[in-house]
């Protein structure tokens, strides 16, 4: 063995350490440092100018995110694929996230994404289902956090009410961004020949979430002969914890939603009216939409919520006692309820919760009653009784059933 | 060569600290596999007594894999430095004292107040780095102790042709050290995506900085001693080294695949990951083939364990270079494949090592207690129950896979998940009663009869012997 090459063996490990430190230090610029410039140049330029951070109190929501683990049933990451988006949403964009210290993208779903959760669910929905998430949701695997509470979902601690401003803070910025903010941030992006980068402003949705309730909107027709055993079935999974099990409102979930769960078996429906609440849910309360079950699904549940109805004989009534109820109506409902009962009166744009529409779900004399007498709680409905004699409840009562519009 | 280790010389072995890492790496272990079960079992009743905070699903999460990883492995590496280093060098580690020091702050500093603070409320969010800051710094004090007491004696050695397993350890410690802060706090200082792209680098740094390396100089220690035959190719060794080096940290990015970071960064460490998977094949080939005709399975248990784990390494570094692709990764990634995979490199691989690693400081104690029967026992039921809960996971992730890219609610996906995690808190019986018997192996039976069950198996030898087999033969350095 030469001299040269017996120095050069022995001396290799000083090469091969200096080697090992250029790997790891070539590592962390290339997988660290590299794209965080490159991540850094796109939040400055595609952010919108002043985007909406959070507030100290959804700050401290995020915190309780992280310290209960959250991260690791739930990504708060929308992947730029398209079963991510169907589910989700548009991908998320980096600017999304330069308030995140740390990140909280998460490495596994066992519970859905939650980078949109933002005006997904109601409070109230959090509220109960924070508390103990199988009284609304059946077969969910969630853990329960009643530390968070003082005994009763109704009772929120504070760092519950933190952990829901969180909850509804997510996505935000991106929504509130707009149409004016996604062109922006296309424009800044410079990428038309992006594929990838391209999908996030192509998108059908930016939230598409499935459950998120929507105001208006089309819905499925849906079969009037939906499956019935299917139907209870699925009733009996997704429903029942809030309906109760036979419609009757008294689910384990129902004591902690304001307002509470339709009594399905006080209230008859049109499949067109089960459809659109099926598919649109109703805005500002617990009743989520179920668009990701598939439309047979759909109307296997309506015939099932039809069934709950027991049609009781309802008096028939006296022509004069329905002209007190046109009257009172007409002075005391209508602008909210609509002239046709359609929840579409004048004074709608004022409500979190549109009215009921009388048109598509007609209440029992009872139902109607104790709506008029106790009010709906956690909607602007309020009592009556202080301003409706007793003849003119029951009038009114009467009168708004005649709205119905059952179809052959 | 072999000139460099001085067969006379008789390495102080520090064995009280070899056997008091090795007992606290058995109790972590145990109180880690707990909260792993008690996690898995709340899947299955979630409701389980009453929600108290300290025991929600999230914080069992976290103690269970920080505990396995520093708790467990941890001690099990440090039980085995204190050990192997002073063969592979000749002379003794630093000192005595600073091993009580690093001990105590381990496990006293670290470990158990990483754990209590977890469950107390006080953790971060980021994966493998789940013990809240304050503990961090203590394992970054920790860890720079290690360097001190476990890398002088090589310097002392002089690090001309060192045997593979003293480039691991140097590697492992060196590169931990380094590693550490960048999944423990840059990403609290750099936010969104740009953290996560630090976080990435981590998670892998975790696994293929400090597992990997540890483990693999546990495995290229104990076969060579074990089977009393040189390895079969120290050219080979070396280059898997050096190619592991490279490789690993580049693999970072793969756990965010289609995510918002440069693409460019996600085909490299894609890239990487199937080269990653051509290394292992190296290195593998190179373990088996020293393993050949050495009749593993009628021997000693300890090299039954290494031999299992360099098969669990094989398989789980072959998947992760699967799943890594585009095609493949968009799919599983998110479900319980990944869950299984994780659980075939902790508890496969890494576990099987370390244990292996453990029953062979064991054997050499003269007066530690052994029981060869708990040991065999404890080989087969953890066995089983690898098996059985990465089989059951990986079969689930796929099961979740298909429903998530259809149009099925979520819901649905949870629903079909339930008979498997059924079947993966059932896997935890024979895995539990596995390190019962790992326990009982290392605490039970007359004292020294692991030296007789090394005179058994494959007769006894001075210890110090073993050193100088561990240096590469003369005849192949020059
Ligand atoms: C063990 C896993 C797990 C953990 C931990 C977990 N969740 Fe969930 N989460 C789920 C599952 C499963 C669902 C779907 C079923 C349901 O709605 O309960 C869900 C649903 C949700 C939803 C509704 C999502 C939607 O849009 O339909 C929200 C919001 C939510 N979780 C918030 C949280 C918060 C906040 C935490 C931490 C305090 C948390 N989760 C912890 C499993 C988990
Ligand atoms: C989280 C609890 C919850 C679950 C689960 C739930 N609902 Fe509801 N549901 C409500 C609430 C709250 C309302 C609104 C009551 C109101 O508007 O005053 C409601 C309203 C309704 C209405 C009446 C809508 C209207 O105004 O005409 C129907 C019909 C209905 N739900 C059917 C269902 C069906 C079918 C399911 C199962 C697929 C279901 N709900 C699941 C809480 C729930
Ligand atoms: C300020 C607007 C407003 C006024 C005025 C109003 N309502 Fe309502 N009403 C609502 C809202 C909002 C709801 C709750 C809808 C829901 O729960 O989804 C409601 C619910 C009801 C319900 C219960 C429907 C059901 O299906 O159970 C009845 C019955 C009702 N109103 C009758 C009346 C009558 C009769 C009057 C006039 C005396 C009246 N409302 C006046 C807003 C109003």
């Amino acid at each position: 063995m030469s001299r040269d090459a017996g120095r050069f063996l022995r001396m290799s490990y000083v090469v091969a350490s200096v080697a090992g430190v250029a790997f790891f230090v070539m590592s962390v610029a290339l997988l660290g440092i590299w794209p965080g410039h490159v991540l850094e140049d796109e939040t400055r330029t595609m952010s919108p100018e002043h985007p909406l951070g959070l507030t100290v109190s959804e700050q401290r929501g995020r915190v309780i995110y992280g310290r209960e683990g959250c991260a690791y049933c739930h990504t708060q990451q929308i992947r730029y694929l398209h079963a991510d988006m169907a589910r989700f949403g548009s991908p998320t964009l980096a600017w999304e996230t330069r308030f995140d210290y740390p990140h909280l993208w998460g490495t596994r779903r066992i519970g859905p994404d939650l980078a949109r959760e933002g005006s997904t669910h109601s409070e109230d929905w959090h509220f109960a289902h924070l508390y103990a998430p199988r009284t609304l949701m059946a077969d969910s695997v969630m853990p329960a956090y009643p530390s968070l509470f003082d005994g009763s979902p109704d009772r929120p601690r504070q760092e519950a009410r933190d952990l829901v401003a969180y909850l509804d803070s997510l996505g935000r910025a991106r929504e509130l961004a707009g149409p004016e903010g996604e062109a922006h941030a296309r424009t800044a992006c410079q990428c038309p020949d992006d594929e990838m980068a391209q999908m996030a402003f192509h998108a059908t949705a930016l939230n598409a979430n499935p459950a998120r309730p929507r105001r208006q909107g089309a819905a499925p027709k849906l079969a009037p002969a939906g499956n019935l055993g299917r139907g209870q079935q699925l009733y009996a999974h997704n429903c029942a914890s809030c309906h109760g099990a036979r419609g009757e409102a008294d689910g384990p979930g129902a004591a902690a939603l304001h307002p509470r769960p339709a009594n399905l078996a006080g209230h008859e429906y049109t499949v067109d009216r089960l459809g659109y609440v099926l598919w649109n849910g109703v805005a500002g309360t617990a009743m989520q939409a179920w668009r990701d079950l598939p439309t047979q699904d759909l109307a296997a549940l309506a015939r099932a919520v039809g069934g709950f109805y027991v049609a009781q004989q309802q008096p028939t009534v006296p022509v004069d006692l329905l002209d007190l109820g046109a009257r009172v109506y007409k002075a005391n409902c209508a602008q909210c309820h609509g002239d046709a009962g359609a929840g579409d009166g004048s004074a709608v744009g004022e409500l979190r919760i549109t009215p009921a529409d009388f048109r598509g779900a007609r209440p029992s004399v009872a139902e109607s009653l104790r709506a008029l007498r106790n009010g709906v709680e956690g909607t602007q409905m309020a009592p009556w009784t202080g301003r409706l004699s007793e003849a003119e409840l029951s009038a009114v009562a009467y009168y708004v059933r005649g709205f119905y519009q059952e179809r052959p | 060569m072999s000139q460099n280790v001085s067969p006379a010389a008789t390495p102080a072995v520090e064995t009280r600290l070899v056997y008091a890492h090795g007992l606290a790496a058995i109790v972590t272990l145990l109180i880690s596999v707990a909260f792993g079960i008690l996690a898995s079992i709340e899947l299955l009743v979630p409701d389980l007594a009453g929600n108290p905070a300290w025991l929600s699903w999230g914080r069992l999460r976290y103690d269970h894999t920080q505990g396995i990883m520093l708790g467990w492995l941890g001690n099990a590496f440090f039980a085995f430095l204190y050990h192997a280093v002073p063969l592979l060098t000749g002379r003794p580690v630093t000192s005595a004292r600073l091993g009580q020091w690093i001990f105590g702050l381990w496990n006293f500093a670290v470990v158990a107040p990483g754990w209590v603070l977890v469950l107390a409320g006080f953790s971060q969010p980021l994966e493998w780095a789940e013990f809240p800051m304050v503990v961090d710094v203590f394992v970054v004090i920790a860890l720079a102790l290690a360097i001190i007491q476990f890398l002088p004696p090589f310097f002392r050695r002089g690090l001309e042709d060192l045997y593979v397993s003293s480039w691991y350890v140097i590697g492992g410690l060196v590169f931990t050290l380094l590693a550490y802060p960048m999944g423990n706090f840059v990403p609290e200082l750099v936010p969104g995506a740009r953290g996560a792209a630090f976080s990435g680098l981590w998670i892998h740094d975790a696994v293929g900085l400090f597992v990997t390396p540890l483990a693999l100089a546990i495995i290229y220690y104990v076969i060579p001693a074990a089977t009393r035959r040189p390895i079969f190719s120290h050219f080979l060794s070396m280059l898997g080294f050096w190619l592991l080096f490279f490789l690993y940290p580049l693999n970072g990015t793969h756990h965010y695949i289609y995510s918002v970071i440069p693409m460019s960064a996600q085909i490299g460490a894609i890239t990487a990951s199937a080269l990653l998977g051509v290394d292992v094949i190296i290195v593998v080939a190179n373990l088996l083939l020293s393993l050949r005709g050495s009749g593993v399975f009628s021997r000693d248990v300890a090299l039954r364990f290494a031999a299992m784990s360099t098969i669990f390494y094989l398989v789980v570094s072959i998947q992760g270079s699967v799943q890594a692709q585009m095609s493949v990764n968009q799919a599983v990634h998110f479900s319980d494949w990944v869950i299984g995979h994780s659980h075939l490199a902790m508890l496969g691989f890494a576990t099987f090592a370390a244990a292996g690693g453990l029953a062979h400081v064991w054997q050499r104690i003269p007066w530690a207690r052994y029981n060869a029967r708990a040991l065999d026992w404890s080989y087969w039921l953890l066995f089983a129950g690898v098996i059985l809960m990465v089989t059951d996971l990986t079969v689930a992730g796929l099961v979740e896979a298909r429903l998530w890219q259809s149009a099925a609610p979520w819901l649905d996906s949870v629903r079909a998940a339930r008979p498997y995690w059924l079947i993966r808190t059932g896997s935890a019986i024979p895995i539990a009663a596995g390190f019962i018997a790992l326990l009982l192996g290392l605490t039970t039976g007359p004292k020294g009869a692991g030296l007789q069950s090394v005179e058994q198996t494959i007769g006894l030898e001075p210890v110090r012997e073993i050193a100088p087999r561990l240096a590469p033969a003369a005849s192949e350095a020059s």
